[in-house]
């Protein structure tokens, strides 16, 4: 096993192929065998603004980001701009040469309040509003510059009127080079991404060779970071990880309109529509594929679904704030209705349209309370790939299970996260079965005879019942009976108990690191793996911390997490929000108040050592609650 | 034995309702196309119309206000053999329900959708709806409307629904016949049911529409079916539209299109969804007899694989 950690942000124009080159680093990274963890960041913008990929590439298993990077990649100006921040003792920064005098004053898809901090720091520094001034602030600050020229290497590589179409294979590769990973991995990563067109590859293929060929002979390339036995893997997103799970959960049925950043899991599973069958039994009784429908908006496609679950079909929606905010009549409804129903929420920066391309996790609190009137609900939320994938097969379980709407929360950062995960295990979750009525003719679909409030569900097609957003008797007409309210009210909320002793509680609150630690980060959601890594950090400096990692909060595990940050002396709160929802809902169903709290809201995602130096800060005694601010 | 489509609940619409016209005829129509309790659903909306699927004995949804198209939709789409019909008010179709009704039209998904047009919203006391005309003043109103009217044939026609008709809900006998073509149509069809409010509208009345109303089919000549192999499509479509656009002294009822040519929605999925109409969502199998998934990962998303 040889040794990497190696951290690297690529920055360019949005619809530029950044993906493309992340893409590229990602799998020559995963072939020469090392663990990746990648999130993307980008402007509400189709082309032209600043985007770019934050990727680290270990021996081990990764799962957060480290700052600043150790190689930043300009494939454009703006990206040197846009970065200044980012610059560490020893960051190299690997760039076009011909960058050099491109001004501030022409990279107009900077936003205007960022360029004027730029200009700023450049003039308080006396440089020039160039990008030549720009890298002599970022060699002040220790960083290295590896100055490139893109279009000589190209030339030399094709023959091809237009360069710049290869800039990002060229950035990728050349940084590849830098880090040590071997000139076949590379090439081998150009094929998979290109796969099958020849005409895009061999190109690629001699840009890459190039590259490669200008390291060696300029003596930047990196001592060969070796290679590790390549597993059969799967590179996802937590979107991609999403859509994976809902199909093995027997979804069939999902609905949509477009919305950044729920939208992907829907193009996903509307990509993968002709579903293929595991063999055996399976093969036998698979058949026709998953069904996904665009609606005209998102009170349409919460309905949609409420309507498709009453034909006995697993069904589902996913969407974000804003769409979100008008299903939440729809839920109300599934609530009363007792309609099996999946939500994935995909949280992003609010209120209103907020900052619709970037991190945020401030819908816990809307989640826990969407919807008039009072009905139980499941709200779960998810932290790492390989959860989206497990928790969304849950959450359809759930909702069978209890007949109710399942929230399934996944953060903007979390749904933009690529891991690789290794196998995904089929006989890891069951699927709940349906319990139907016997017969087909009229039956009470909202029986009162029934200890755990779950009544028979029929369907339509087979049974006849009724079904009506007013309060209603056993068949489901419509009543305004005192008693017959009393009874359904009675009748649904007894769920809420039998789900609370049901799911076990590892599904709702786990403990990371040592569990007799006196300090407890407290977290949720995409913040699950920096959070791990930090307390291993901050644990052999001698801050020894453990993680309380939430994954439910409704049904809430009160006792559990009560019982945990009592048993502590310093409990703190990691959360992507202002308000600090998740300790609140604490405060709600325990009485406990964390007091120390480090929140980030600039819509950017969490990394490790800020982590690291926010709970230093806390711990010895110099701030209660610090506001982590990384991220361009 | 034939079903029985009644229930025996109470009906509480008020003595002298359109609405009891319209039942009469959906349930007449239901018998004579002789389906079974488990062929049909009847879904609503809120308001007067929205009770309506609880007095009929089929599986029924009295959903949310305006929401009765899409609840039908996914009922629809996730099985396909269902006939799913639709019962909604004026204000629950045109005003909140109207983003739904235009998006229907585009999909075609193969809903009956029975308007219940009677210009105003009876359960909330009166207020105008939609189809009320600009100037006109119920004895509900405080003022004449300051709103102007939508043609719900006109924007039905616009919208791209495939059967586009009109009713009267004092005339079962051609309602009931409606009806039942609308069901027979594979895409999504549209009836208007002019249905009298005693209670709040008391200026379109019944002998108001009585006065009016004249049947298209008793043109001989009027043949509003569109085919492959009909010549001039264009022409039988610009007709349709002059005809919905004729209000006031004379009021056209019956089919004004049925364009057989626009492919119903699900026959649409069923071009890429693998077997969609023969296995639809409703009747797939989702896990093996141990209760496992039985979807395939691995080969499902072999492109997700490095």
């Amino acid at each position: 096993m040889t040794k990497l950690d190696v951290n690297v942000i690529i920055g360019g124009p949005q619809g530029g192929g950044i993906d493309t080159s992340a893409n590229l680093m990602s799998r020559a990274f995963a072939f020469s065998g090392f663990d990746i963890f990648s999130t993307r960041e980008f402007h509400s913008n189709i082309k032209g603004r600043h985007s770019y990929v934050h990727i680290r590439a270990r021996d081990t298993k990764v799962q957060g980001l480290k700052y600043p990077p150790d190689i930043l990649v300009a494939l454009d100006p703006d990206t040197i701009f846009e970065h200044f921040e980012d610059i560490g003792k020893g960051t190299k920064v690997i760039y076009d040469s011909s960058f050099a005098t491109s001004e501030l004053s022409q990279a107009r898809m900077i936003m205007r309040d960022t360029a004027s901090r730029i200009k700023s720091v450049l003039d308080e520094n006396k440089l020039e509003n160039n990008v030549n001034g720009m890298l002599e602030y970022m060699k002040s600050h220790g960083g290295i510059l590896f100055p490139i020229p893109f279009e000589e290497i190209v030339r030399k590589a094709v023959d091809d009127g237009v360069p710049n179409r290869y800039y990002n294979t060229l950035g990728a590769a050349i940084t590849l080079s830098i880090i040590g990973i071997e000139l076949e991995s590379t090439k081998e990563a150009i094929k998979h991404i290109f796969g099958g067109k020849e005409k895009v590859i061999a190109p690629n293929l001699k840009v890459v060779d190039e590259a490669y060929k200008y390291a060696q002979d300029n003596k930047l390339a990196g001592e060969s970071a070796g290679k590790n036995a390549k597993l059969s893997q799967f590179l996802l997103t937590g979107n991609d990880g999403a859509a994976i799970g809902k199909l093995m959960g027997g979804l069939r049925f999902q609905t949509y309109y477009p919305i950044t950043p729920a939208s992907d899991e829907s193009s996903i599973l509307e990509e993968h529509e002709a579903v293929k069958w595991l063999s055996g039994e399976a093969e036998t009784l698979g058949s026709g594929g998953v069904t996904i429908v665009q609606t005209e908006d998102e009170i349409s496609a919460v309905v949609m679904a409420a309507g498709a679950a009453m034909t006995g079909t697993r069904s589902a929606t996913a969407t974000s704030g804003p769409g979100f905010s008008l299903m939440a009549e729809g839920i109300s409804f599934a609530g009363m209705d007792e309609i099996p129903l999946v939500i994935t929420l995909y949280q992003r920066g609010g209120p209103s349209t907020g900052l619709p391309t970037r991190n945020g996790q401030s819908d816990l609190l809307f989640a826990l309370n969407t919807g008039h009137g009072e009905f139980p609900r499941i709200v779960l939320s998810s932290g790492d790939v390989r959860e989206c994938i497990y928790d969304s097969i849950k959450a359809l379980n759930y909702a069978q299970r209890y007949q109710l709407p399942v929230l399934h929360l996944i953060d903007k950062n979390l749904a933009n996260t690529t891991e690789l995960v290794d196998g995904i295990d089929v006989k890891k979750e069951k699927i709940y079965g349906r319990n139907e009525p016997d017969g087909n003719g009229i039956y009470k679909r909202y029986s009162l005879d029934t200890k755990d409030g779950v009544s028979a569900m029929g369907s339509y097609g087979k049974n006849i019942f009724w079904l009506t957003g007013d309060e209603h008797d056993e068949l489901g007409h419509v009543t305004e009976d005192t008693v017959m309210r009393e009874a359904q009210m009675e009748k649904r909320f007894r769920k809420v108990k039998v789900a609370a002793a049901e799911i076990p509680v590892e599904e709702k609150a786990v403990i990371y690191g040592d569990k007799n630690a006196k300090i407890t980060i407290v977290t949720w959601g995409s913040q699950k793996g920096p959070a791990i890594e930090a307390a291993e950090i901050l644990s052999k400096q001698g801050i020894n911390c453990r993680i309380l990692y939430l994954r439910m909060f409704m049904p809430f595990p009160s006792e559990f997490v009560e019982k945990e940050l009592r048993a502590g002396q310093t409990n703190i709160i990691v959360e992507s929000n202002m308000l600090g929802q998740a300790a609140q809902v604490i405060r709600m169903n325990t009485g406990v108040d964390i007091s120390n709290r480090i929140l980030k809201y600039n819509g950017r995602h969490v990394t490790v050592d800020e982590l690291v130096d926010g709970v230093k800060r806390i711990v010895q005694g110099k701030e209660k609650e610090v506001v982590l601010k990384n991220g361009a | 034995m034939a079903h029985n489509f009644r229930t025996d609940l109470a009906i509480d619409w008020c003595p002298g309702c359109g609405d009891f016209g319209i039942l009469t005829s959906m349930i007449q129509a239901l018998g004579e196309m002789n389906y079974g309790p488990q062929d049909a659903v009847v879904i609503s909306g809120i308001g007067c119309s929205g009770k309506t699927p609880h007095y009929v004995n089929l599986a029924g949804a009295h959903t949310l206000h305006g929401r009765g198209i899409p609840f039908a939709t996914g009922v629809k789409l996730a099985n396909p053999k269902l006939k799913v019909l639709v019962t909604g008010g004026d204000g629950d179709l045109l005003s909140i329900g109207a983003g739904h009704f235009v998006a229907e039209g585009r999909r075609n998904t193969g809903l009956t959708i029975i308007l219940f047009d009677n210009e105003v919203y009876g359960l909330t006391k009166g207020q105008a709806s939609p189809t009320m005309p600009l100037g006109m003043q119920t004895k509900s109103l405080s003022k004449p409307n300051v709103y102007n009217r939508v043609n719900p044939v006109a924007m039905a026609l616009a919208a791209g629904y495939s059967f586009v008709a009109r009713g009267f809900s004092f005339d079962t006998k051609q309602l009931k016949e409606i009806i039942k073509r609308g069901l027979m149509n594979d895409g999504s069809s549209l009836i208007d049911v002019l249905q009298p409010c005693p209670t709040y509208n008391n200026i379109n009345t019944m002998e108001f529409y009585r006065q009016r109303v004249y049947k298209l089919e008793d043109d001989k000549s009027w043949d509003p079916i569109i085919t492959e192999s009909t010549k001039d499509p264009m022409e039988k479509y610009k007709l349709a539209n002059s005809k919905a656009l004729e209000w006031d002294e004379k009021i056209p009822t019956g089919i004004f299109m049925e364009n057989r040519t626009i492919p119903s929605f699900t026959r649409r999925l069923n071009e890429y969804i693998p077997n969609y109409l023969t296995s639809p969502p409703a009747t797939q199998a989702i896990s093996d007899s141990k209760g496992y998934t039985i979807v395939d990962p691995v080969r499902t998303f072999a492109d997700k694989i490095v």
